[in-house]
């Protein structure tokens, strides 16, 4: 009962909505009398709410929609013209729709004795029938001998409302009232009666306004300004405003702009953040200051801030979540009406409907499910007599549930029918041409089931009106695939199949596995990313010219990220390389990246209008340090890949920034040192080994000198002017390409302090003034591994 | 006394002296250098001008885009306008300056050597680009001589990128 409910509150808030919108584009209309666009529209409108009315049994909103529908279907056909008076018919019929409407939702059926119809309908007939009638037949007034305030109602009218003791009124009485008036309004013909009632509908905003104060009412006051306010336009947004002002003091639950809520989410973004940036200073601040008291003080703030942060970011999330309920609800109906057709037997079984998703990921949701749940029905649950022969329950069973899974929510769809022959679906596949002999020999299971989402799948041996036409997997899984979603799917034959549907909770604040390609860093959705794993290159294998990456049981295609994305290759490949698995629905790669930097949680911003929308960048997220850091876009990155893993050999791709560095004259040596004396003494040294020199005076120079020549070690001295040692190994750290660049410091400092000052800023070596010539040059080529 | 009454009758002149240029109809620019010209945008289309900061590269895009970099929370498409217009590529150094102005309703910064001068000019004083000019992608509003002798290139700043010139159209 409760869900016939919920579907009769959405048909209401969706019938108000548009009949709103209609009322609008009516009085448009009226304007343009020719525009079929805006008639077509109306005409739609008109027929969506027959269709949702006679589906909820609404006999006479159905019947009055009905002739509606017939009028504006003539007119869009162009077989009528739409006059001032025709429109007066349709603009009644439209209030008196809004009436049962109205009264739908007060009493739950459309029986509304107040609303009269039945000359509407001659009129809308008359109309069709191409004798238009005048409109002066005024609609009667139904409650004839009530009296409220010491009047009758049927003797109010906007004229004498002064005499009317309205503060006596009971709300009921008011609301009476407030009809009549509202009746009054929509049956006068004249332009003034329609200025007047405007005038009472302020006046009587205002004495409701002034009842619930309990103050004096001085409603005279304020009369004669509105005068020349009104249109047509307005006489019917009065009445829903007086309707929704009455109707308002009832309600528990108000109603907001989706936009407004965004905003609210923007600004949590930007706190979130604020508050990432003020860990990390904290962190750094940490570092520098250990053991100092005001670090205590500070981690308490840093950490409530955080707290805090973290629980407004999920009660604003929150105010966007709706049930699952909601897209579940429409399901049972579906399931019976569907099995009834195929002339199957068939249960569903709904739980967890109360599980919350955000918004916009609920209006995403419904059309995959719709679809998966007609092919389980369709595919998946065999005819009664099979079932029975198959020693099965006559009646199938499909489950549909909903659960949280750290931060995805699942939804499950299970059904005990025949289930998939994952041998079958290979030679199906390999027949329409979709896979190779060779590609099916080595698709495990799981891979194989993923085969039904292929475009231009399907099982179906005989194709049915309800599913077998290919399409629906496929748009199933682009559309979980939008939403960052994954799928699984398990099946055993002949004891059914189970499909899972992770996605994430929401949108806009996502969870990130940050990577560096080279020097770029980007951010990786954590929901697709499966594990991370350090390999060497000789895990890497190439079968039919692609590489790929034998992980346990698995064979994945490899790629490497800086292929991708045409970066430049600056860094020495190392002996390890890591791994990010990738999967998407079905598909897992394995992307080669330099570095993983972390996991954090970060906020999606938009590229902007002219950057949107490129290969495999869904959007920028700024990070802690105010820089910005792309977000991959994981569908269309993984297509990328494809078409990389296709012409590109990682191991080739690796060696790429190996130069070719054979005899000691490939290599590159700079000196950094303020005295010529001690330049000239380890340039002699280095000039016996065959490599070649660079000299600077002091760190700045070598900073400048650095990036400008391809440099492969430097001696450093520490005292310098300008820039120390010291300062000079730790700007040198700070770039990427230069991690691995061996630093040796030559001084006379000698100091154990000294040294872990040197090894602290990042100095590989420390030679302590006097060294031997024999000594320099053995550091040397032990660094340069000559 | 002589000189107090010099600077009001400057001050009187000075106020005047607006009016005169409003009846001609002015226009107000920003002129700066990129390359070995001398160029021109209106001042009402600047949004602001900022001193160069880091930016993030971008893939898949002409070489004159930079990247993207944080503006106060906002993320920025930052275009190269020596790159943009052909010339060398330079270092940047303590001139260069990123101004952010609005295309389209997006903000959109832009990397120039350096600027000169806010610039009034009369309308009649700016000529439609000659025919000799390059103008291919309709970026040039037109060219205004000034006083000084100085001669400007006025860009047109929504024409100076387009999305279908960046992002390729899917497949």
């Amino acid at each position: 009962m409760d869900d016939l409910r919920e579907l009769l509150e959405d048909f209401l808030i969706e019938a108000f909505e548009m009949i709103e919108e209609m009322d609008q584009d009516l009085v448009e209309l009226e304007n343009n009398p020719d525009d079929l666009e805006l008639l077509n529209k109306i005409f739609r409108v008109a027929h969506t709410i027959k269709g949702s009315g006679s589906f909820l049994n609404f006999d006479k909103l159905t019947h009055l929609t009905h002739h509606m529908e017939a009028v504006l279907d003539k007119a869009r056909k162009g077989e009528l013209k739409i006059t001032p008076e025709i429109m007066d018919v349709i603009l009644e019929s439209v209030d008196a729709m809004k009436a049962i409407l109205e009264y739908i939702r007060d009493n739950g059926d459309d029986s509304s004795p107040d609303v009269e119809i039945d000359s509407i309908v001659k009129k809308l007939d008359a109309i069709v029938n191409g004798n238009v009638s005048n409109s002066s037949s005024e609609k009667e007034n139904e409650e004839e001998s009530k009296t409220v305030g010491g009047m009758s109602l049927e003797d109010i009218n906007p004229d004498n409302l002064d005499e009317l003791d309205l503060s006596s009124l009971s709300p009921e009485e008011l609301d009476q009232v407030l009809d009549k008036l509202v009746e009054d309004m929509n049956t006068s013909p004249e332009e003034e009666g329609i200025e007047e009632v405007n005038e009472i509908s302020e006046e009587n905003e205002e004495v409701q306004k002034e009842e619930t104060l309990s103050e004096p009412k001085k409603e005279e006051n304020n009369v004669p300004a509105k005068k020349e306010t009104s249109t047509q336009m307005t006489k019917e947004n009065q009445k829903k405003e007086l309707q929704k002002k009455i109707v308002s003091t009832k309600e528990q639950t108000i109603r907001v702009d989706v936009k407004r809520l965004d905003q609210l989410m923007n600004l949590i973004g930007e706190l979130v953040l604020a508050k990432n940036r003020l860990i990390k200073i904290y962190n750094d601040v940490e570092e520098r200051y250990e053991g100092e008291k005001f670090l205590e003080e500070l981690n308490q703030v840093v950490s409530s801030i955080s707290i805090v942060t973290t629980d407004l970011q999920i009660a604003v999330m929150k105010t966007r979540m709706l049930p699952i309920g909601k897209v579940f609800n429409k399901f049972p109906r579906l399931v019976r009406d569907l099995a009834r057709e195929l002339g199957k037997k068939v249960r569903l079984i709904i739980e967890g409907e109360d599980t919350e998703l955000d918004k916009s990921i609920i209006e995403e949701i419904g059309d995959p499910l719709v679809h998966m749940i007609r092919n389980a029905i369709d595919h998946g649950i065999e005819p009664p007599e099979d079932r029975i022969k198959a020693g099965k329950p006559e009646e199938g069973t499909i489950w549909l549930k909903a659960y949280n899974e750290g931060n995805m929510i699942v939804i499950e769809i299970k059904d005990d029918g025949r289930g998939m022959d994952p041998e079958i679906l290979k030679q199906k596949a390999i027949e329409k041409g979709i896979i190779t002999p060779q590609e099916a020999e080595n698709m495990s299971d799981k891979e194989a089931f993923m085969l039904i989402f292929k475009p231009g799948f399907s099982t179906a041996a005989k194709i049915t009106n309800v599913s077998g036409r290919g399409v629906g997997m496929d748009v199933v899984k682009t559309n979980i695939e939008k939403l960052n979603g994954i799928i699984e799917v398990d099946s055993i034959p002949g004891k059914g199949s189970t499909f899972k549907l992770k996605i994430p909770l929401t949108l806009a604040i996502i969870q990130a596995l940050l990577v560096a390609s080279q020097e770029d860093l980007f951010a990786v959705p954590l929901s697709n990313v499966i594990e991370t794993v350090r390999i060497v290159e000789e895990d890497i294998y190439t079968i039919e010219g692609r590489s790929v990456l034998k992980l346990r049981d698995e064979v994945l295609p490899l790629v490497n990220m800086a292929d991708i994305f045409n970066i430049e290759k600056i860094l020495m490949p190392e002996k390890y390389l890591y791994v990010v698995i990738l999967g998407l629905g079905a598909t897992k790669i394995g992307l080669i990246v330099d570095r993983f930097i972390g996991q954090e949680e970060i906020v999606i911003k938009s590229l902007g209008e002219f950057l949107k929308g490129l290969p495999g960048i869904a959007g920028a997220t700024i990070r802690g340090d105010g820089r910005v850091t792309l977000i991959v876009d994981v569908a269309s990155l993984m297509n990328l890949a494809k078409e990389t893993h296709n012409k590109k050999l990682v191991t080739d791709s690796i060696n790429e920034a190996k130069k070719k560095k054979e005899k000691p004259s490939d290599y590159n040596v700079l000196i950094v040192d303020d005295s010529a004396m001690d330049r000239k003494i380890m340039h002699q040294a280095l000039d016996e080994l065959g490599v070649n020199v660079i000299e600077a005076k002091d760190g700045m120079e070598a900073l400048n000198l650095l990036k400008q020549n391809d440099i492969d070690a430097m001696l450093i001295d520490i005292e310098m002017p300008r820039m120390d040692g010291y300062t000079l190994a730790q700007e040198i750290r700070k770039y990427n390409k230069y991690r691995k660049l061996p630093l040796i410091a030559v001084t006379s400092r000698a100091t154990k302090a000294d040294r872990v000052r040197g090894v602290e800023v990042g100095m590989d070596e420390y030679i302590t003034k006097p060294y031997t010539k024999e000594y320099l040059q053995n550091v040397i080529r032990r660094n340069l591994k000559l | 006394m002589a000189g107090l009454n010099d600077i009001i009758k400057k001050q009187q002149e000075a106020l005047h002296q607006p009016e005169d240029e409003k009846v001609e109809e002015v226009e107000q620019l920003v002129g700066f250098i990129v390359g070995e010209e001398e160029f021109a945008v209106p001042i009402l289309a600047i949004q602001e001008i900022i001193k160069p900061i880091e930016w993030t590269r971008v893939p898949f895009v002409p070489d004159y885009v930079l990247g993207v970099f944080n503006l106060r929370g906002n993320v920025l498409p930052l275009i190269d306008l020596r790159k943009k217009f052909g010339a060398p590529s330079a270092e940047i150094d303590e001139n260069t300056r990123f101004i952010v102005m609005k295309i389209k309703g997006e903000d959109v910064a832009f990397v120039i050597d350096r600027l000169t001068s806010a610039i009034r000019i009369p309308k009649k004083s700016i000529l439609p680009p000659p025919e000799t000019y390059t103008n291919e992608d309709d970026i040039i509003e037109g060219v205004g001589r000034l006083d000084d002798g100085r001669i400007i290139t006025i860009l047109k700043v929504d024409n100076l990128i387009r999305r279908e010139e960046i992002v390729p159209d899917k497949d």
